[in-house]
């Protein structure tokens, strides 16, 4: 059984405390166990750590790993920086697009793969790159990226 | 921990290293792994189970040529280092069959080292007499290597960074033991003060002055941070460091806490980094095993400790107020200054914040003194500098060069040149907030005064060069979304300025341009640079304004002709059949998508423009170069 929202929030309070300079260890604990922060562990958060609602939706909102919304079971990010530009990654985001049937932001239907694009990050030796989940895949043409993504429970 | 105790943790180390036995060791830094590293390290280890041959096996991180990936090492006692590149899981077999059957491999064989410095300028001699292999390039004549100069990078791709043994064998923590056995505060901040190290993050602001002031902030506790939030597009150089040789980083930032004056430390890592994360934590784990955290280190009295903090997306989280108030939990707009972190940062302490290259700078200033340091460089910008060499060159990855070095020793000496017979075109120094420099600058040298008179910034190290199918207008518009998505909103200069320079961009490069925007964007650009809080709006016109300074032309074609130059603008460009050269092969009517062409077999094929998508499929499928852009 996987935990809820509030048993996650209770959990990273008792290792990280309840100080407001927790806020951001117990989103980042929830969101890497859901691939999301819902309202409810927005909630326990507030009321764990004593500010309002709101300020914790405004932290959560600021950063472009966090999500509210619930997104899949594979988070797939396309680096969409200048160097990967360079080398094609505009032809590599349409074939992904066109296979999964969705745009940037968005979740397939049967909730296995959310597509994002994604600021720098750090594989620019070996443009176009991307993340999967945790795990880099570099040097991408549309047909790697695709056999990558049909691989994917 | 004592000095006799160190010693001894060394004499470990120099064992893992060079063991008397053969040691191969493979790359394993996120360069190494996307290429496959893990595979041919797990099939080297089998051949070796296999074959029954007396090898060690180990990792480490990133030599730095990672267009190269994945590379290994070969250690075979009395006999020179070797390197290889271009590793595969076949090739172990081969690689593995060689070494059991007493032979040196030669596929993939790139160079191979004689010695090795030490950082307290002891050289370790690898070879016996008789045993130069003199037919296999020296590591120094590789042109890759050649004009380097590592200190920053000095362990990465040598030792395993899972290793503190390995890390103390090649002089590690002896600066710390050094300082912490009579170096006053007071004379460590002198040191660094001399040595002229500069902030590697971007700033360029003299550390050791920074250090000083925040040292002299009155107040029970302080704090010091390290920025391992690396945004910048194009480079990498801090997760390089971080995933080959994270105590680096702890060590310099010890030393730090103790002349600053500080109990606590952060490293703030961004989460777009989960290996260098993994391998901090593994290395501050032994770091407090081995006493160089905790308390009372070294028996002096100076207690230190370091925290991890993850950042999540969010570029601006570098800039140092916002990454604060990241590490505080609040909302991570960015906020005034003054206050300076020195005086009033985290939890309003005096806090000192410095890059992950700054930090691992120190050691080898606190250990061979700032006058050795500032011997390196050009008079205002000292020692080294770490640059991610990408875009269109022929050998990417990432390079430690001296200050002073021209921008033509690093992309053509260095890296090679253009690749595919083309010509260079202009180099993007310093992400967002940096300039594009052009060909007639290439004899630059490069030092933080001289990229600045040439409109662009050092930055933190990203060097993305372009070549002539690159549009200067496209990469401005790139750079200005880049901006303007990560601008925190918080002031209308830069929110909307971003906003109005990025709508006139785009207009350009659809072939709308009016007359007056050239001069408008410059207007702008000083608009938007006077009015905003924080250094992302201050300097998000760069790319704008130095694009314009050196391409005017490029602009002026956009809008007077409508025509892109380098093609690259599709509304701006058309693709044509050269009736000369058609044969009426049919291959491009096949291809295209939109059935946009027409013709019979053997006859001339016409491209009708108002179908086209201009997807450039006929251009690429043609044979005969008959499909012309215009
Ligand atoms: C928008 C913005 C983003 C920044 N991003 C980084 C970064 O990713 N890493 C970094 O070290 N400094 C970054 N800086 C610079 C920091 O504010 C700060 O000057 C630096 O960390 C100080 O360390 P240093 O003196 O060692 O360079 C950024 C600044 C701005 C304005």
């Amino acid at each position: 059984m996987s935990r809820t929202p509030e048993e996650i929030v209770r959990a990273s309070l008792e290792k990280h405390g309840s100080g407001r300079e927790a806020v951001m260890e117990i989103l980042t604990d929830v969101n890497r166990e859901l691939g999301c922060i819902p309202e409810e562990a927005i909630i326990a958060t507030a009321s764990a750590v004593g500010v309002s609602n709101a300020e914790i939706y405004s932290v959560v909102s600021f950063y472009s790993f966090f999500s509210i919304k619930p997104r899949g079971r594979h988070i797939v990010r396309l680096c969409s920086t200048i160097s990967c530009v360079m080398s094609g990654s505009a032809e590599v985001l349409e074939a992904v697009r066109d296979d999964l049937g969705i745009r940037e932001g968005e979740t397939t239907s049967d909730g296995r793969i959310t597509l994002e694009t994604t600021s720098c990050i750090g594989l620019c030796d070996q443009a176009p790159a991307m993340l999967v989940n945790d795990e880099p895949h570099t040097r991408l043409t549309p047909e790697t990226a695709r056999a990558i993504i049909a691989g994917l429970e | 921990m004592s000095a006799g105790q160190l010693d001894t943790l060394g004499q470990e180390g120099l064992l893992s290293l060079y063991p008397e036995r053969t040691r191969i060791s493979v790359g394993m830094a996120t360069c190494g792994l996307a290429t496959g590293a893990q595979a041919v390290y797990d099939r080297l280890s089998q051949e070796i189970e296999r074959t029954g041959c007396d090898v060690v096996l180990s990792k480490t991180g990133c030599l730095g040529f990672c267009q190269k990936e994945p590379i290994i090492d070969l250690f075979i006692p009395g006999k020179p280092r070797l390197t290889f590149v271009e590793m595969s899981p076949e090739s172990a077999v081969e690689f593995i069959g060689a070494i059991a059957a007493g032979r040196v491999p030669t596929d993939g064989l790139l160079c191979r080292h004689d010695q090795e410095l030490l950082l307290d300028d002891v050289f370790r001699d690898y070879c016996s007499e008789g045993e130069e292999l003199t037919g296999v390039p020296l590591y120094t004549d590789v042109p890759f290597f050649a004009k380097q100069m590592k200190i920053a990078l000095r362990n990465c791709g040598l030792v395993d960074p899972g290793s503190i043994e390995e890390y103390v064998a090649r002089s590690g923590y002896s600066a710390l033991h050094t300082v912490l056995s009579g170096t006053s505060p007071a004379e460590l901040i002198e040191e660094v003060k001399l040595s002229g190290l500069r902030g590697r993050g971007g700033g360029g602001f003299p550390t050791g002055l920074k250090w000083e002031f925040t040292r002299r902030t009155e107040a029970e506790d302080r704090f010091i941070v390290c920025n391992a939030d690396e945004g910048d597009p194009g480079a990498y150089m801090d997760r390089s460091i971080l995933e080959g040789d994270p105590h680096s980083v702890i060590e310099g930032m010890i030393i730090g806490g103790y002349a600053i004056g500080a109990s606590t430390g952060f490293i703030y890592c961004r989460t777009e980094y989960p290996l260098a994360i993994q391998r901090l934590e593994v290395a501050l784990e032994q770091a407090r095993l081995h006493g160089f955290l905790g308390d009372d280190i070294f028996g002096s009295g100076f207690s230190f400790d370091i925290r991890i903090r993850e950042g999540s997306g969010a570029f601006v989280c570098g800039e140092e107020t916002s990454l604060m108030h990241s590490i505080e939990g609040v909302s991570p707009e960015p906020g005034n200054r003054p206050p300076f972190p020195s005086e009033s940062g985290l939890w309003e302490k005096p806090t000192n914040i410095n890059n992950v290259e700054t930090w691992s700078n120190i050691p080898p200033i606190a250990l061979k003194g700032g006058k050795w340091y500032s011997a390196i460089g050009t008079e205002k910008s000292k020692g080294t500098k770490v640059f991610s060499l990408v875009g269109k060159v022929t050998n990417t990855g990432l390079v430690e060069v001296p200050m002073g070095i021209t921008l033509r020793e690093i992309i053509y000496d260095i890296g090679g040149g253009i690749p595919d017979d083309r010509e260079f075109k202009a180099v993007q120094t310093g992400g967002p907030s940096g300039g594009c420099i052009p060909a007639s600058l290439l004899d630059l040298p490069v030092d933080y005064e001289r990229l600045a008179e040439a409109g662009s910034i050092m930055g933190s190290g990203g060097m993305v060069v372009m070549d002539e199918d690159t549009c200067i207008v496209d990469i401005a518009k790139y750079f200005l979304e880049f901006t303007n998505d990560e601008s925190c909103g918080k002031c209308t200069s830069c929110r909307d300025g971003s906003d109005l320079m990025l709508a006139i961009l785009t207009r350009i490069t659809s072939g709308e341009g009016r007359p007056e925007d050239i001069d408008f964007l410059l207007e702008l650009g000083e608009a938007v640079m006077d009015a905003s809080q924080c250094g992302l709006g201050q300097t998000l016109p760069n790319p704008v304004l130095s694009t314009i300074k050196y391409f005017r032309d490029e602009y002026s074609a956009h809008i007077e002709r409508a025509e892109c130059p380098a093609h690259v603008c599709k509304p701006l460009i058309v693709y044509r059949i050269d009736p000369e050269a058609c044969t009426g092969c049919t291959l491009c009517a096949r291809n295209c998508s939109m059935s946009a062409i027409r013709g019979e077999p053997r006859k001339l094929h016409v491209i009708d423009t108002g179908r086209c998508t201009k997807c450039g499929v006929c251009y690429d499928v043609c044979k005969f170069n008959a499909v012309i852009l215009e």
